[in-house]
């Protein structure tokens, strides 16, 4: 407090110093926490109250979350979310650390760079863009994808408009937008790895897969438990890829938890029930967040 | 590779040199096939703006367009919708919003890195758990004060949230603290005062993150369609993202013409990224998160 009384009413140099470093992180923390605190704190006391389009607010207690989290169509939307989550994160990580185990070994800057930068790209489209393109792929009729697999003899799929693929589809698309960023985050890593490791194990008679296993894989442990819980957060959040192409559809079999909030809210105009979703989002997305810094603390064992 | 290495076993060494050779040729083609493949979407977009109608569904299916110069599509996105108004209202706001985080964020950024107010580790912090809060959880309510202000359908309220970034605290915090403290206090007996200081030490040794900083939340700005989706609902204020969508709102798309303005959307941003990529690796890299 004393410390506090000083910044305010400033006494020496030393004080009037720490006063102007107080104002320069000012603007920050206010807007954080007028655009992040108060609206979460918001939210949560919105969960508690049946709100009315034109803004009349009754208090229910805990009758909306019991509303919401009975929903059937709620549990559908978590329920795809979660599978979109199995297809596009194991398959984003492995494929991120294959590409960057391959980039890591081309020996030309040059054309490391050019192969790298083609990965990249897609990170810097919107995810709108990326979808309606990868839709136009998928077109069942016209499209890329039925074209190229005709030639294998696979019949034309429906990929969107079908009940069972649309979930795989847009999960590609996902795979496609991010594999670039954990790529660069692992080739980083690799970089930062010393080769004397890996002639040492040379000498000792290690072949590759040894050197991959014993080596690259537990030192990058960190980078690769990161780049997971990212994907998590990101693909939990999934809802651009869905709007602009399925909205939800074919028969909700892509609703996702972030499109049922948004259509609530937006759609409907059921403020309470959407910040129902809202916290569950929140506090899904903090317990896998703690997880990370748990498993962040244990010390890599080598 | 190893120069001191016993040498003691010849042939087995120069079998294992050319099998070496063998194995990095087949990852290079490996990553090369990977890496055109990731690029097949761009390419395919690019091609299908450049066909007319009829030529998108002929069957079977033709790679080339009949017209390698034939630019229609790209006259019919302007006609069609006020796409050029989309493009201006998305660079307004990804400007307005690049701008602002810089100035913030390098403000916080120096304040966190160079000074010892009381408080400063416990608030750093706060600042890294709102991380944690993703913005869908906090949409509910920013709508409704932003309704409460009347600033839906403004380019003040589209851009309200997107002033500053937790990233940007970040980057300009890791960028400062490297400038040695000595050049400060070298500063300070000059005769500077902190704001001084602020701008004529601290800001010209750090440019590149300012840079990169600038590019990141302009392309992040940019792309960005929950929060617009929002807020606008009259045509002449959609940003670019939702101008996209309003080629899909018919029972058949066109994708002659949504591919056109695809590109049109994507370009600016390629090519700034394309031009400055390094940085932005760098920076991504070193921060791994996204605001």
């Amino acid at each position: 407090m004393r410390q506090w009384f000083r910044i305010v009413f400033p006494r020496n140099y030393s004080d009037r110093q720490n006063r102007a470093g107080f104002l320069f992180v000012l603007p920050a923390l206010l807007f954080f926490g007028s655009v992040f605190l108060l609206p979460l704190a918001q939210s949560i006391r919105y969960s508690f109250y049946k709100i009315a389009p034109g803004g009349a607010k009754e208090f229910v207690g805990l009758r909306l979350y019991e509303k919401v989290l009975t929903d059937p169509g709620f549990w559908t939307a978590v329920k795809n979310t979660l599978q979109l989550l199995l297809f596009s994160v194991p398959t984003t990580v492995v494929l991120a650390l294959a590409v960057a185990l391959g980039l890591n070994r081309i020996v030309s800057l040059r054309w490391r760079n050019v192969w790298a930068a083609m990965y990249f790209l897609p990170f810097a489209t919107s995810l709108v863009a990326a979808a309606l393109v990868w839709q136009w792929i998928y077109d069942p009729v016209y499209g890329f994808l039925n074209h190229a697999l005709s030639f294998v003899g696979i019949p034309p799929q429906k990929w969107l408009q079908s009940l069972s693929q649309v979930l795989p589809a847009i999960a590609a698309v996902s795979v496609w937008v991010r594999i670039g960023f954990d790529t660069m985050i692992f080739l980083a890593a690799l970089q930062s790895i010393p080769e004397q490791y890996y002639e040492a194990a040379r000498i000792d008679g290690a072949n590759a897969f040894h050197q991959l296993r014993h080596i690259t894989l537990p030192l990058l442990n960190p980078q690769i438990i990161m780049v997971c819980i990212l994907e998590l957060i990101f693909n939990f959040k999934i809802f651009d890829q869905v709007y602009a192409t399925t909205q939800g559809g074919p028969a909700g079999a892509s609703q996702t938890v972030i499109m049922l909030l948004y259509d609530t809210a937006f759609k409907f105009f059921r403020f309470g029930d959407a910040s129902v979703m809202a916290v569950f989002v929140f506090v899904t997305l903090l317990v896998v967040t703690l997880l990370q810094w748990r498993l962040f603390r244990k010390p890599v064992e080598y | 590779m190893n120069p001191i290495a016993p040498s003691t076993e010849p042939s087995p060494g120069a079998a294992l040199a050319s099998r070496d050779v063998y194995v990095r040729w087949l990852i290079a083609l490996a990553v090369a096939c990977g890496a055109i493949m990731i690029f097949f979407p761009f390419f395919w977009m690019a091609i299908t703006s450049l066909k007319t109608a009829p030529e998108i569904q002929r069957v079977p299916l033709q790679i080339a367009p009949d017209h390698w110069l034939n630019l229609a599509n790209y006259f019919e996105v302007f006609k069609r919708e006020r796409f050029m108004r989309y493009l201006l209202n998305s660079a307004v706001v990804a400007s307005v919003a690049a701008v602002s985080s810089l100035v913030v964020s390098s403000l916080a950024g120096f304040g966190f890195a160079k000074y010892h107010f009381p408080g400063r580790d416990a608030f750093f912090l706060a600042v890294v758990g709102i991380m944690m809060v993703p913005f869908q959880s906090v949409v509910v309510p920013l709508y409704v004060w932003i309704n409460d202000l009347g600033l839906l359908d403004t380019y003040a309220g589209i851009v309200a949230p997107d002033l500053v970034s937790v990233f940007g605290v970040f980057l300009m915090r890791q960028a400062i603290e490297t400038i040695p403290d000595d050049y400060i206090d070298a500063a300070r007996i000059d005769g500077c005062s902190e704001l001084r200081i602020f701008f004529s030490v601290i800001l010209p040794s750090v440019k590149p993150a300012m840079a990169t900083l600038l590019i990141i939340k302009f392309m992040w700005s940019w792309n960005e369609f929950f929060w617009p989706m929002v807020v606008i609902s009259s045509p002449e204020m959609k940003v670019v993202t939702m101008g996209l969508m309003s080629f899909t709102n018919m029972y058949f798309i066109e994708y002659n013409l949504l591919t056109a303005a695809a590109v049109i959307s994507i370009l600016p941003i390629l090519l700034i990224f394309i031009t400055l990529q390094r940085w932005v690796v760098q920076a991504v890299v070193m921060s791994g998160l996204k605001g």
